[in-house]
């Protein structure tokens, strides 16, 4: 009891300070003024302070409850650093009633700044001035508070809330729930059975010390005394409710007991565990329990089958990072559990088995609260299962993706952040492949859960090149198992990143600079900071794509080799093709099956040594090889002759099996064109000196078909040098132009190299006329390009090789020509040298020359044939170019026909070569001979 | 509060700190030493709700002097 004095005169004192502290002595009264004001106040502070009332929460961890949540909804980003300061002044070891002062505080929030005019006590002021008329201040004063105080209590009866009075604070909390339900019932209870609520403290009935049993005794005897009517109404209530209170069984305590071992999944005697994740519960509770542990089944019975999942065989590494994430949040929730456990023995521990429902309502726990206490978890446990559930037909990166479609497209917010809380545990195995590949170039990933796969031997795909190519084939990307948290570009850049450097390792032999970048750019990747991780990535990015270029250029002689192969293979280089074609020339005319190696190796030499080719780097000169295709039957050394530019690894990647294909195509192609300049340019000089000696002629026949045939022999010396001229320059150099501006371009990557480089062969063999397709008409095009879409493919090619032919069989000709002329020559010399006389020239003009045996007419007629051929065929190309959609195409149309002598033909029908018309031919002869007079005079001057 | 060794005292100053801090978030207006005067008052058993009301009002008695005071002027 002294103890309890004390305490008294402690509070006195302190309510003298608290008076002193906010309403100072005023200057202007008199000390005896201002004692007066003191002792009032005092008496009225003590009197409320004595005025019994229920202790204001039952839990004590309410009040920070109240706190928090009110926090959470005005001002968020304060709760976080309530909860600190909570936790740290829960830490600390000397207040007790550190729930009272935070309910003081609760009590006190968003109060008036006292230093600022309140409009409630303005008002309150003003009624009293105008009531003060009368009567003096201090009975006044009084007397309001005491009505307030009556009117308080009568709130407080009623359950309603707002301890002050104070209306602005009403307001502030219209929803908050007055402390807890079932205070009336607690206060009836004591009313009816006085008995100690708290067993447990030894002296219960008198006062004690413990100030919430004193304020309810104090309470209750008050209640008892002055019961007014509106607490009848709640009495009476709470009484039916405590009195209708049926037994349950099991009781709500033992439930309780039973319920932390239930939540960890295990069977208890009330809560047996069924088969397949099934719950039993007494069949003897009333539904609204049965409903309660219903709820509180949920996380038991997912918290069982998450465990038992955790168990299960993994299938890879990223499923093993989540079953260990999952496994993390499971221990983290069975954390929650214990404390719950510990909360509600200590609760149990308190109970009062003779109250009804045994007093558990006051313990503070109870089944519902625990409901309450495992909801978040339960939202937990609930969307682990959900994944759980769905990662079974998910592998690698799809599992990534789905985590992270919770955390970034789930509207709760809690998933959101839930499921992100689980991604970094989980793609932890993810970025260790992705750092393994980035800054190693090794795919270290045994269950295929990367986006990056190392394809198989057997399933490599046969791409136009027909072999494997290291840099195209050895990896692939599997689109579907990239990982949503990355972009497409990011990824195409880490694919690249990997590609590179194990190309640089295993293809370009230097390990030592992999090993030395990833030393020192290695950088622990984690889920989380993406702008980094992408910055990381860029940087990796450009190292390597440097270096692999620097690599390829600087070791490799990438560039050199192209620079190579345009001069030697697309005959760039002319003095080396000239010699080479030169010292060829006599041994090619011979059939395939004579030619041999070492003589066209040792012309290929010669040619080499005698052209400014001797200059080359001796690296490229290697490469140079010459060689006979497959012969077939009939051939000639000139069908068969190639010339070889051998590419090894690595930069086959970029001039790949394809690429060398095409090489060899267009050499072919340039190889025949060059070898009918060859024939024609050595037949025209022949026919142009002997023109001046031996094949002149009195006979008016010969002489006219020598000038239609050195017109013919003009024509297609022209023909074929606008080709060459289109094929080398327009055509070859301006796509060499292209391509070095594409290579030489800051940014560029292996990938864009040979992309650039097979650009450039297709245009050079599409340009070329090796591939290009053959437009009949402008207007069916878009309905019939389909349908005549591949056999038309090589049309020009075929076009060109019959020109060609027909061009050698003339130029074989007028060699036949040349020979008649020069015997017909000798034998009129030796003739004349026998007559002496000189023949009229009438006579010539009606007879054959030289006699009727001679195979003069036979010549002139193959000649006149096959130069119509010619014609023809020419007529056709060009009308075939001239709606060539290509520009290049058509300007080659224009540069053969110039002068229009050649009507270009539109063939209408598809495979039957319509014949020139005849209106059209004879003017178009008309023409023609004016050309060719044109371009005979050109020639001889 | 019973006077204590140091440790103690400082325990109880980081208390009244971290009150205060509270209090500051909740705009509760009370200055440190109103502060510890409630917390030795809770400490002793007054009922927390009840010295809310007081506290209230004593800050309206105050502010009422100080209407009077003005009316004066």
């Amino acid at each position: 009891m002294s103890g309890s004095a004390d305490r008294s005169k402690r509070v006195d004192t302190s309510i003298n300070r608290l008076i002193q502290q906010i309403t100072p002595d005023e200057p202007h009264r008199t000390e005896e003024e201002n004692q007066q004001r003191h002792d009032l106040f005092f008496e009225e502070i003590k009197q409320q302070l004595e005025t019994p009332r229920p202790p204001p929460l039952a839990d004590q961890n309410h009040a920070s409850e109240l706190i928090r949540r009110r926090l959470v909804q005005t001002n968020p980003s304060q709760a976080l650093r309530f909860s600190n300061l909570y936790s740290r002044l829960l830490a600390l070891p000397v207040l007790n009633q550190k729930w009272a002062m935070l309910y003081l505080l609760h009590q006190l929030t968003e109060s008036h700044d006292p230093n600022e005019p309140d409009p409630v006590a303005f008002a309150e002021f003003k009624r009293e001035q105008d009531v003060r008329k009368g009567r003096a201040r201090p009975v006044e004063s009084e007397e309001v508070m005491h009505g307030r105080r009556y009117a308080k209590e009568d709130r407080e009866e009623f359950g309603s809330m707002g301890p002050s009075d104070n209306e602005s604070d009403d307001e502030d909390y219209p929803q908050e729930p007055r402390g807890d339900g079932y205070h009336p019932t607690e206060l009836r209870d004591v009313l009816k059975n006085p008995k100690p609520i708290r067993t447990l403290d030894g002296e219960s009935n008198t006062k004690n010390q413990t100030n919430n049993v004193d304020y309810k005794r104090r309470a209750a005897s008050r209640d008892e005394g002055v019961s007014g009517p509106p607490r009848r109404d709640v009495a009476i209530k709470s009484k039916l409710l405590a009195d209708n209170y049926s037994e349950i069984d099991p009781s709500e305590p033992v439930l309780l007991r039973d319920l932390p071992y239930t939540l960890q999944g295990l069977s208890s005697t009330t809560l047996p565990f069924g088969k397949d994740y099934s719950l039993k519960l007494p069949s003897t509770l009333p539904s609204p329990l049965i409903g309660l542990l219903h709820t509180l089944a949920e996380p038991s019975l997912l918290y069982r089958t998450l465990e038992d999942f955790v168990k299960t065989p993994t299938k890879g590494l990223l499923d093993q990072s989540l079953r260990a994430a999952i496994n993390s949040e499971l221990r983290s929730y069975l954390t929650l559990v214990a404390t719950l456990e510990g909360q509600i023995r200590r609760a149990l521990a308190t109970i009062d088995e003779k109250a009804p429902r045994n007093g558990i309502g006051k313990a503070g726990v109870t089944l519902k609260r625990c409901v309450v206490w495992t909801r978040e978890a339960t939202m937990g446990l609930r969307l682990m299962s959900l994944i759980a559930e769905e990662s079974k037909t998910k592998k690698g990166g799809q599992l990534i993706t789905l985590i992270h479609s919770f955390s970034s497209s789930h509207g709760d917010p809690i998933v959101g952040a839930f499921a992100e809380r689980l991604l970094t545990p989980v793609t932890r195995p993810f970025y260790d492949i992705l750092r393994h590949w980035i800054y190693d170039g090794e795919l270290s990933d045994p269950y295929l859960e990367f986006f990056v796969q190392l394809t198989l031997p057997h399933e490599t795909t046969q791409g136009k090149s027909g072999s494997t190519n290291v840099w195209e084939d050895k990896y692939k990307e599997q689109p579907d198992m990239i990982p949503s948290i990355i972009t497409a570009e990011f990824s195409q850049k880490v694919f690249l990143i990997g590609k590179s450097l194990n190309f640089i390792r295993h293809s370009c032999g230097d390990s030592q600079w992999v090993e030395s970048y990833s030393k020192a750019s290695s950088k622990e990747l984690r889920y989380g900071d993406t702008a980094t991780l992408e910055s990381w990535i860029d940087d990796a990015y450009k190292t390597t794509m440097r270096r692999l270029l620097h690599l390829m250029t600087n070791k490799f002689h990438l560039f050199d080799h192209l620079q190579a192969l345009k001069s030697y293979i697309l005959l760039g280089q002319g003095d080396f093709i000239a010699l080479l074609m030169e010292s060829l020339a006599a041994n090619l005319d011979r059939p395939a099956g004579a030619q041999y190696r070492h003589t066209l190796t040792a012309q290929l030499e010669h040619a080499i040594r005698g052209s400014n080719a001797q200059y080359d780097s001796p690296e490229v000169l290697r490469r140079l090889d010459a060689r006979m295709l497959q012969l077939s039957h009939g051939d000639i050394g000139w069908d068969c002759f190639t010339l070889e530019y051998k590419i090894d690894a690595p930069v086959d990647v970029v001039v790949s099996d394809w690429g060398n294909r095409q090489y060899l195509k267009v050499f072919n192609f340039l190889w025949r064109i060059k070898r009918v300049e060859f024939a024609l340019s050595s037949t025209w000089r022949k026919v142009t000196t002997g023109s001046r000696g031996v094949l002149q002629t009195n006979h008016l026949t010969v002489q006219e078909t020598w000038k239609t045939t050195r017109g013919f022999l003009a024509e297609m010396v022209h023909f074929v040098g606008q080709l060459q001229y289109y094929i080398l320059f327009e055509v070859i150099e301006s796509s060499w132009t292209e391509l070095q501006a594409r290579l030489s371009r800051e940014d560029a990557t292996l990938d864009d190299v040979i992309v650039a480089h097979t650009n450039y062969l297709e245009s050079i063999t599409h340009k070329g006329l090796l591939g290009a397709r053959r437009r009949r008409f402008v207007g069916s095009d878009a309905a019939g390009s389909g349908s005549h879409g591949g056999e038309d493919d090589n049309s020009y090619m075929i076009q060109l090789g019959e020109l060609l032919r027909t061009m050698l069989a003339y130029r074989d000709c007028v060699d036949g020509l040349y020979s008649w002329s020069v015997s017909d020559f000798t034998q009129r010399q030796v003739e004349a040298d026998l007559r002496h006389t000189v023949p009229s020239p009438d006579e010539d003009a009606t007879t054959n020359p030289g006699g009727p045996q001679s195979e003069f007419p036979a010549l002139r007629e193959r000649l006149r044939h096959l130069g119509d051929r010619f014609r023809t065929k020419l007529q056709i190309l060009l009308g075939d170019l001239a709606y060539q959609a290509d520009v290049d195409l058509r300007f080659l149309g224009v540069a053969m026909n110039f002068n229009d002598v050649y009507q270009p033909v539109r063939r209408k029908v598809k495979g039957t070569p319509a014949p020139p018309t005849v209106g059209g031919a004879d003017k178009g002869k008309e023409k023609e001979r004016e050309g060719d007079r044109d371009r005979e005079e050109r020639h001889k001057r | 509060m019973p006077a204590g060794d140091t440790g103690k005292q400082q325990a109880a100053q980081q208390a009244v700190d971290i009150l205060h801090e509270i209090s500051t978030i909740l705009n509760c207006h009370l200055d440190r030493r109103t502060l510890s005067v409630c917390i030795s008052m809770v400490e002793n058993g007054v009922n927390p709700e009840a010295l809310a009301n007081v506290v209230q009002f004593l800050r309206k008695e105050k502010q009422k002097d100080d209407f009077a005071k003005e009316l004066k002027q």
